[in-house]
C-alpha cells in the first residue's frame, strides 16, 4: 500500500507553465482519477509521477519516500500508455516479461509471473502472438499485463480506454474496476477526460483545469456539491443546466423564492436535468419550447429552448409524451446549486418551489 | 440474357479474358527480361567455353564445355586471392558501416543534441561531392595512417563511401519510432544500451538489411578506390580490379575474364536472394509495427 503525495508541484516547458502548483494526496490502495478537459495537463501530471518528466518545483512522494530524483524504474510505479506502447517485434509473453528479464530475474520466475498476469487478464491463449495479431482490446490487456508483472505499488493509466470502441470501453472499464479489487492494495491513478469513467471507477476524483486542481473528492461528493461552476458542468451527463440570475430573477423575469444568507450573491442557478419536472402552463420556474426529445428507453431527455435563447435539458420519465415544438413549463423539484459571479459555489441557499409560481413580476 | 449482362460484358472482353491478359503480360515481361539478362547469360555461357570456341560459336550452349577457365582464373590469375580480399573488405566494411550508421542514426534521430541540424547539413553536403575529387586526399590520409598499403586501409576507405546516406536512412527511421517505446522500456528499468539493442535495432531490421545489401554491393563492385589503393600492390587487388587486369596489352583472356566475373557475381546474387524480401521492404519504407 503506497500513498502518493504531491506538494506544490509545478511543471514548465520553457516559458509555458503547464502544471501550476498542484497539491494532491492519494491514499494507499485508492483508485484516483484525474479528469479534465483536453490539454489541462492530466498526462503531464501522470508523467511527472512516473518520472518520465522532471518536475520544475515541488515534491512528489510515493509511499512516504521523496522521489523527485529517483529513476522511473525505481519509483515502484508501472504505466499503461494510451497507445499501449507494446514492443511490436516481441510476442505477448516477451512483451510482458521483457523488463524483468533485462533486469536479471530468473526465467522461471518471469514465466510464472507472466502466466499469473495472463490468467488474471484471460490472455493465456495469446501469449505466443505478436501485438499486430491482436485486437485493440487484447493489446490493452497485454499492456496492463506488462504493468502487472512488475508488481508495482502504483499503477498509472493514461486514457487506457480511449482507443477502444464504445462497447469494449464499457466492458474494459468494468475489468479495470475488478482488477483494482483483485490487486487489493495497489494504488491506481487513472487519467481520462471522460467524466463517466471518472464517476464509475474512482474512489477519489481530481478535477483539473489549466494545470490547476479545481476540486478533489469522492465522486458523489463532487457530483452533489461541486465547488464551482466548472466542476458542476464537467461531471454528470447530461451537463448541468446553468441559468443566469439577477436578484433571484431569471432572464425572462420569473422570480425565484430564494432564502439563505448568501442568496443575494447568487449569479447563476445550476440544476441537473433530473431536477426538473413538467409544470402547469405559467407555473414553472423555467419555460421553453421543446427542440429535441431523446428517448433512452427508461427516460426521455427533453431539450428545450428558453425565450432568451438558451438550450436547457430536462429528464422526464419514460413516455412523457413531450413533443418537439410544444411550449412547456418546468418546475424545479430536485437539488439546486448556486454560484456567485466568479463561479464559486454558494452554500446554504434554498429554493422554495411552492412559492416559485411562474408568473412574471 | 438481359441487356444488363451485355452491358457488363462488352464484346471486346471476349478475347481478352483475364487469363489471356495475364498470359500476354507474362510473355511481354519474359521477352523484356530475356533481353535484360542476356549479357549476363552470355557471360556465364562464355565462361564454360574454351577460348578457341568463344567467337566461333555464337550460340549460348558450349560445344566443348570446360571448367578450364575457372581453374585457370582461380589459381593462375589469382582470382582466389582477389576473392578473399574482396570478401575481407566487404564483410569488414559492412560490419563497420552498419554498426556506426545505426548508432549515429539513433542519436541523430532520437536524441536532442545541440548543433544537430548543422551536423546533418554538413553530412548531406558531403553526399554531393563526387568520389573522384576525394580519392587522392583519402589515399593520402590512409598513407599517413600507415594504412595506404593494406586491406585494412581499403576496408576503412570503402566504409566512407555511403555511410552518410546510411546514417540518414537510420535517423529517418528512428525518428518515426514512437517515444512511448523508449518510455515503456525506461519504466521497465531497461537501460539505454539494452533498449537500443533489444528494442530499437530489431525494429530497424529492414533498414539494417538495406544497409547490408547496399554496402556489400558497394564494396564488392567498387572499382576506382581499390584501383588507386592497390596500384602499387597487386596482391591487394579486389575482384573488380583483378578482372580488369585480364585485359592484357595484346591479348584478352575472355574465358578467364568471364569465369572470374561469374565467380564475382555469384555471392551478390546469393545475398540478394536471401535478403530480397527485407531489402524491398526497407527501400519501400513499408514497415509496419
Ligand atoms: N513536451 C512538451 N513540450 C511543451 N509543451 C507540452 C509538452 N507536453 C505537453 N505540453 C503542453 O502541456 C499542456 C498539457 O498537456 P497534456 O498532454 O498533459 O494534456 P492532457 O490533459 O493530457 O490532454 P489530453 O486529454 O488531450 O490528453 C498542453 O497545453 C500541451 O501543449
Ligand atoms: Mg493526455
Amino acid at each position: 500500500m503506497s500513498s502518493v503525495k504531491l506538494t506544490n508541484v509545478t511543471k514548465r516547458f520553457g516559458a509555458l507553465e503547464v502544471i501550476r502548483g498542484v497539491d494532491i494526496e492519494i491514499g494507499g490502495g485508492e483508485f484516483c482519477v484525474f479528469v479534465g478537459p483536453s490539454g489541462c495537463g492530466k498526462s503531464t501530471l501522470l508523467r511527472l509521477i512516473a518520472g518520465l518528466e522532471e518536475i520544475s518545483s515541488g515534491t512528489i512522494e510515493i509511499g512516504g519516500r521523496r522521489v523527485n530524483d529517483v529513476d522511473p524504474s525505481h519509483r515502484g510505479t508501472a504505466m499503461v500508455f494510451q497507445t499501449y506502447a507494446l514492443y511490436p517485434h516481441m510476442t505477448v509473453e516477451r512483451n510482458m516479461g521483457f523488463g524483468l528479464l533485462m533486469n536479471g530475474m530468473p526465467k522461471v520466475e518471469v514465466k510464472s509471473r507472466v502466466d499469473k498476469a495472463a490468467r488474471i487478464l484471460q490472455i493465456e491463449k495469446l501469449l505466443g502472438r505478436k501485438p499486430r495479431q491482436l485486437s485493440g482490446g487484447q493489446r490493452q490487456r497485454v499492456a496492463i499485463g506488462r504493468a502487472i508483472v512488475r508488481d508495482p505499488d502504483v499503477f498509472l493509466f493514461d486514457e487506457p480506454l480511449s482507443n477502444l470502441d464504445a462497447e469494449l470501453r464499457v466492458a474494459t472499464r468494468l475489468e479495470i474496476a475488478k482488477l483494482h479489487h483483485q490487486l487489493a492494495g495497489s494504488t491506481m491513478i487513472y487519467v481520462t477526460h471522460d467524466q463517466v469513467e471518472a464517476m464509475t471507477l474512482a474512489d477519489k476524483i481530481v478535477v483539473l483545469r489549466d494545470g490547476s486542481v479545481e476540486q478533489v473528492g469522492a465522486p458523489m461528493e463532487l457530483y452533489e456539491s461541486p465547488a464551482n461552476q466548472f466542476v458542476a458542468g464537467f461531471l454528470g451527463s447530461p451537463k448541468m443546466n446553468f441559468v443566469r440570475l439577477e436578484g433571484g430573477i431569471t432572464p425572462d423575469g420569473r422570480k425565484l423564492a430564494l432564502s439563505g444568507d448568501q442568496a443575494v450573491r447568487a449569479a447563476t442557478l445550476g440544476i441537473r436535468a433530473d431536477a426538473l419536472e413538467a409544470a402547469a402552463p405559467g407555473e414553472g420556474a423555467l419555460a421553453g419550447e421543446v427542440s429535441v426529445v431523446e428517448r433512452l428507453g427508461d427516460s426521455d431527455f427533453v431539450h428545450f429552448r428558453t425565450s432568451w435563447g438558451q438550450e436547457l435539458v430536462a429528464r422526464f420519465p419514460n413516455g412523457s409524451g413531450a413533443r418537439v415544438g410544444a411550449a412547456l413549463d418546468f418546475a424545479i423539484t430536485g437539488q439546486t446549486h448556486f454560484f456567485d459571479a466568479e463561479g464559486l459555489a454558494l452554500s446554504g441557499i434554498t429554493l422554495d418551489p411552492a412559492q416559485t409560481a411562474g408568473a412574471t413580476v | 440474357m438481359t441487356d444488363a449482362t451485355h452491358f457488363r460484358a462488352p464484346r471486346r472482353e471476349g478475347f481478352f479474358t483475364p487469363r489471356r491478359r495475364r498470359f500476354l503480360t507474362s510473355v511481354v515481361l519474359a521477352v523484356i527480361c530475356a533481353i535484360w539478362v542476356y549479357p549476363m547469360v552470355w557471360m556465364i555461357a562464355a565462361s564454360f567455353k574454351p577460348n578457341s570456341e568463344l567467337f566461333r560459336n555464337p550460340g549460348l550452349i558450349p560445344i566443348h564445355p570446360t571448367f578450364g577457365n575457372y581453374v585457370r582464373a582461380w589459381t593462375e590469375a589469382h582470382i582466389q586471392r582477389y576473392f578473399f580480399n574482396t570478401l575481407f573488405v566487404a564483410v569488414g566494411s559492412v560490419i563497420i558501416t552498419t554498426t556506426s550508421a545505426a548508432l549515429m542514426g539513433y542519436v541523430l534521430g532520437r536524441r536532442p543534441m545541440p548543433g544537430k541540424w548543422l551536423l546533418m547539413g554538413l553530412m548531406v553536403f558531403t553526399v554531393f561531392i563526387p568520389q573522384g575529387y576525394t580519392i587522392i586526399p583519402v589515399f593520402e590520409l590512409l598513407s599517413r595512417l600507415g594504412l595506404g598499403q593494406s586491406l585494412w586501409g581499403l576496408m576503412l576507405a570503402t566504409c566512407g563511401q555511403s555511410i552518410v546516406v546510411f546514417t540518414l536512412l537510420f535517423a529517418g527511421y528512428f525518428t518515426q519510432v514512437p517515444n512511448e517505446l523508449d518510455e515503456a522500456s525506461r519504466m521497465d528499468g531497461v537501460g539505454p544500451v539494452k533498449t537500443f539493442l533489444f528494442v530499437m535495432l530489431p525494429l530497424a531490421k529492414p533498414i539494417i538489411v538495406t544497409v547490408v545489401v547496399l554496402q556489400s554491393l558497394q564494396a564488392w563492385n567498387d572499382f576506382l578506390l581499390p584501383l588507386v589503393i592497390t596500384l602499387a600492390n597487386p596482391a591487394l587487388r579486389t575482384l573488380s580490379v583483378g578482372i580488369y587486369s585480364f585485359k592484357g596489352e595484346n591479348f584478352v583472356d575472355w574465358g578467364g575474364m568471364t569465369s572470374a566475373s561469374t565467380i564475382a557475381i555469384v555471392p551478390i546474387i546469393l545475398l540478394f536472394l536471401f535478403l530480397q524480401r527485407y531489402f524491398i521492404d526497407g527501400l519501400a519504407g513499408a514497415v509496419k509495427g
